[in-house]
């Protein structure tokens, strides 16, 4: 970057928030997915005039602006693949106001996701999407990718959530989208098209979140399968039997035994799969629901069935899946978790096919997750620094996409497509509807400086 | 061989070429940055513990080189060690910044204070700029007594004060109220006095090992030649470093044992030493990095605590191995006083959400940061929670009325 544009960027947001040393911009290269792209410079934002003046310098001189929250994200939307401005977005992390009565709160996008629910308590509210980094994550990259989490079947996902919001676009105009009501139909929704348009259409710099009443109990359950295809067929029964739980994950054999391997819970190694199930409501609704549900567990051919008695027991059950992804990044160097997604009533059918490719390229494959809403997490366990494997992991990823497409599911239920499945996408959207996708990004960004290198190939 | 490579001194020797399998090993999934105190209050990336380890593991794929830079991210740590305690992945990060540590002091590429401090050390046995000398002055102000008193030829126990609190007149209160709580439990206990030299902390937190084994050889010598049975220590650095480090870097053999005056104090109350009489207060516990997560020494403290009738125990939410660090550790105050400042406050505003009236530790340090913050946030907060060491509240029990 010339020295004239670091200094009208120093201008812009002073000179004590831009960093240009290697070393510093080093550590902004990387997300979790480990793939490494340097910036050439990071700008630490603090108010969407210098975020809006930092786009209108940016556009005139075609220099790349990629935003960025916490870095925690699995398909690399967050890293500046042709260098240029990296806009670090922790900073806004204010809350600025909670409406108990309209159920909203109002943020800055850097504030990390669970401050937001941690205020929500406050007011006996909560803020229901909880995707696994919710310490660490901001609420700007959840919308802009659109993060899942366990209470998803119920409670839905962050788009689900998002009521309004600011954003500054690629030419430094500062958009208001959405309303502060229940219901709305002005203008097109373009609340729900920058959800999970991964930092490509727009920046965001608030939202409006709503929240919901803390339900007053909920039940936990521990049930252990002899094969996984059983839980697998528990879990669509229990929605067929008409209870919507809270939570509904299932862990598998290998994730079981990786469990064990590092914790030691005691856990039966030779059984089939485990589900971790949750209710919520009213204490009686509740009741009700979790005796559904021992019912389809047991109708299922459960091994066991238990129903927590205490908060101790709660936590123990809860102990197993917290652990899962943890104990199964022991086993190897390299931990890939995919997110492929399939509708509930092909869940047997997924697990089954995610085995079938295990055993085809020779992977170590552990399979753990959202069974209720059909997103599991295929977790492949390797090490990427052998080229061997690499090409294995490539193999088993394009055959985990297929068969989830085949299904009528999706590549992707929570992690985004960024950089990571970017030459897939064409496996499930057609050609048509691509192109529009690409036409809607060249409108928002026809120079395509915002975020570029993800989504699509052929920008 | 690059550019680059020429500027490694000591590249072939240097520690962190042969840790790139423990280093790859961090999924850069950032649950550290939940946690990490200096990561919360700069929201710098390099600092976090994931930023650090992808310096070091750049440095070792020759990406990056020994800078000053770098040093200064590395540096910037309270050693508070809940990265390595929580890492998902189970990565050796403690093991890996102390290997790096030691590289940069190879490399002569470490913060200026720590020469200051190898040279006192190495001058005065203290971290200070007092003399060695004058390091039982502060028995001074114990009644009935004289310095002399204090130095035996032999003891059953001795108490290692530590150079903080020895030094540090703000802190005197901690060893002033152990020595009348042993007084009253009849311990037949003595000083080193200037024979005590700085248990040799710093200097491995800093990455300095070899200079450190002279201060161990000596201290245990030291309590070899009084026959003593017991080691106390006040500070949770120098319990974590006499129990955990000196086995380590000593040659000499420690024939007594190490414990931390919060479980000493458990026991002389278990043995029916002390007469706690009623103390009507709510109290919370912070537990010392050093002493809990990095010594897993939970529950003496608070059995002592819990000991004291009319004392309201109430545990904060964030404790044990997840207590949030008090910023006064790592030598970090010494290299960003305002961040350990920050880092203080953070903790201060969860102990004031406690709705206590004291907050006791087992650490001068921690007594002293979050006394300071405590004090600073009252104005905000119209609340004075005062700051209590263990000690001090064993004291006020023995003569509440």
């Amino acid at each position: 970057m010339k020295t004239k544009e670091l200094n009208i960027i120093k201008e812009i947001v002073g000179e004590e928030n831009v960093i240009t040393s290697e070393e510093e911009r080093y550590c902004y290269s990387y997300d979790s997915t480990r793939l490494e792209y340097m910036p050439d410079v990071v700008v630490k934002a603090s108010t969407v005039e210098e975020i809006s003046n930092i786009f209108q310098f940016a556009s005139q001189e075609k220099i790349p602006v990629t935003p960025r929250g916490a870095a925690t994200g699995l398909s690399g939307g967050c890293l500046a693949v042709n260098g240029g401005i990296l806009l670090l977005m922790v900073g806004m992390d204010k809350i600025l106001d909670v409406n108990p009565v309209d159920l909203l709160i109002d943020v800055e996008a850097g504030i990390i996701t669970q401050k937001v629910d941690l205020e929500a308590q406050k007011y006996g509210l909560f803020y229901p999407p909880d995707p696994g980094t919710v310490k660490t994550s901001t609420i700007g990259g959840n919308i802009a990718e659109n993060a899942g989490g366990l209470r998803g079947l119920k409670y839905g996902v962050t788009k689900d959530y998002v009521n309004a919001l600011e954003a500054v676009l690629p030419n430094g105009d500062i958009v208001n989208f959405g309303t502060r009501t229940v219901k709305g139909v002005t203008g097109y929704n373009m609340v729900d098209l920058m959800s999970g348009s991964e930092g490509t259409l727009a920046v965001i710099t608030k939202a409006t979140l709503s929240l919901l009443p803390m339900p007053p109990a909920k039940a936990s359950l521990l049930a252990l399968f002899n094969t996984i295809e059983d839980a697998a067929k528990t879990v669509r029964d229990i929605v067929s039997e008409g209870v919507i739980t809270s939570t509904l994950e299932l862990i598998d054999q290998v994730t079981i035994n990786a469990i064990e391997d590092y914790l030691g819970l005691g856990l039966d190694r030779n059984i089939g799969a485990m589900l971790l199930i949750e209710v919520d409501g009213q204490q009686g609704a509740v009741d009700a629901e979790a005796e559904i549900v021992m019912k389809v567990c047991n109708l299922n051919n459960a091994a066991s069935c238990k129903k927590a008695a205490s908060e101790k027991e709660r936590d123990e059950i809860w102990a197993a899946r917290r652990a899962a992804l943890s104990s199964l990044a022991r086993v190897e160097p390299s931990t890939i978790l995919e997110d492929a997604t399939i509708p509930r009533s092909r869940i047997v059918d997924m697990v089954q096919a995610v085995n079938g490719i295990a055993k085809k390229f020779d992977l170590k494959i552990g399979t753990f997750g959202h069974a209720g809403d059909g997103n599991l997490h295929p977790t492949i366990l390797t090490d990427l620094r052998d080229p061997e494997e690499e090409k294995k992991v490539e193999g088993a990823i394009e055959d985990i996409f297929k068969a989830a497409v085949d299904m009528g599911g999706t590549l992707s239920g929570e992690h985004g497509i960024g950089i990571s499945k970017a030459r897939y996408l064409k496996m499930e959207i057609s050609h048509e509807s691509y192109e529009i996708m690409k036409r809607v990004k060249k409108a928002f960004d026809p120079d395509n400086i915002l975020n570029p290198g993800k989504m699509f190939t052929d920008l | 061989m690059t550019e680059k490579n020429k500027k490694t001194k000591t590249k072939d020797k240097a520690r962190v070429f042969k840790r790139y399998d423990d280093l790859f090993n961090c999924s850069r999934c950032g649950t550290c940055m939940s946690f990490c105190p200096v990561y919360k209050n700069t929201n710098d990336e390099g600092v976090s513990p994931r930023g650090k380890l992808s310096l070091i593991e750049a440095i070792s794929q020759d990406k990056l080189d020994f800078t000053d830079k770098v040093s200064d991210k590395i540096y910037t740590c309270t050693m508070c060690n809940y990265c390595d305690s929580e890492c998902p992945s189970g990565v050796k990060v403690s093991e890996l910044f102390e290997e790096m540590r030691q590289d940069l002091i190879d490399e002569e590429k470490y913060p200026q204070a720590l020469d200051f401090l190898k040279r006192r050390l190495d001058e005065a046995y203290n971290v200070t700029f007092d003399t060695n000398e004058g390091r039982i002055d502060w028995t001074k102000q114990i009644p009935d007594s004289q310095p002399e008193d204090f130095l035996k030829e032999k003891a059953e126990v001795i108490y290692f004060v530590g150079c903080v609190s020895s030094f540090s007149p703000r802190t005197f209160k901690i060893p002033r109220s152990i020595v009348q709580v042993f007084r009253e439990a009849r311990v037949d206990f003595g000083l080193l006095g200037d024979e005590e030299w700085c248990c040799g902390f710093p200097l491995l937190s800093s990455g300095m090992k070899p200079e450190a084994k002279k201060l161990a050889d000596h201290n245990i010598a030291e309590i070899m030649k009084r026959g003593a049975k017991t080691l106390i220590t006040s500070c949770p650095s120098c319990y974590h470093t006499w129990k955990h480090e000196y086995p380590r870097i000593s040659s000499e053999k420690i024939d007594f044992e190490i414990m931390h005056v919060s479980q000493y104090m458990l026991k002389l109350i278990e043995d029916g030493k002390i007469n706690l009489k009623k103390f009507e207060k709510r109290v919370a516990y912070h537990d010392p990095c050093d002493l809990g997560r990095n010594s897993e020494v939970y529950d003496e403290p608070r059995k002592v605590i819990e000991s004291i009738p009319g004392v309201e125990f109430v545990e904060l939410s964030a404790n044990k191995n997840l207590a949030n660090c008090c910023g006064g550790g790592g030598n970090l105050e010494s290299l960003d006083s305002g961040l350990s400042a920050r880092i203080a406050e953070s903790r201060a505003r969860e102990i004031l959400d406690a709705d206590v009236d004291i907050l006791v530790s087992a650490c001068q340090q921690c007594e002293r940061t979050l006394g300071a913050a405590l004090k600073k946030l009252k104005k905000e907060a119209k609340r004075k929670i005062k700051v209590y060491d263990i000690a001090e509240l064993v004291l006020a029990s023995i003569k509440a009325d």
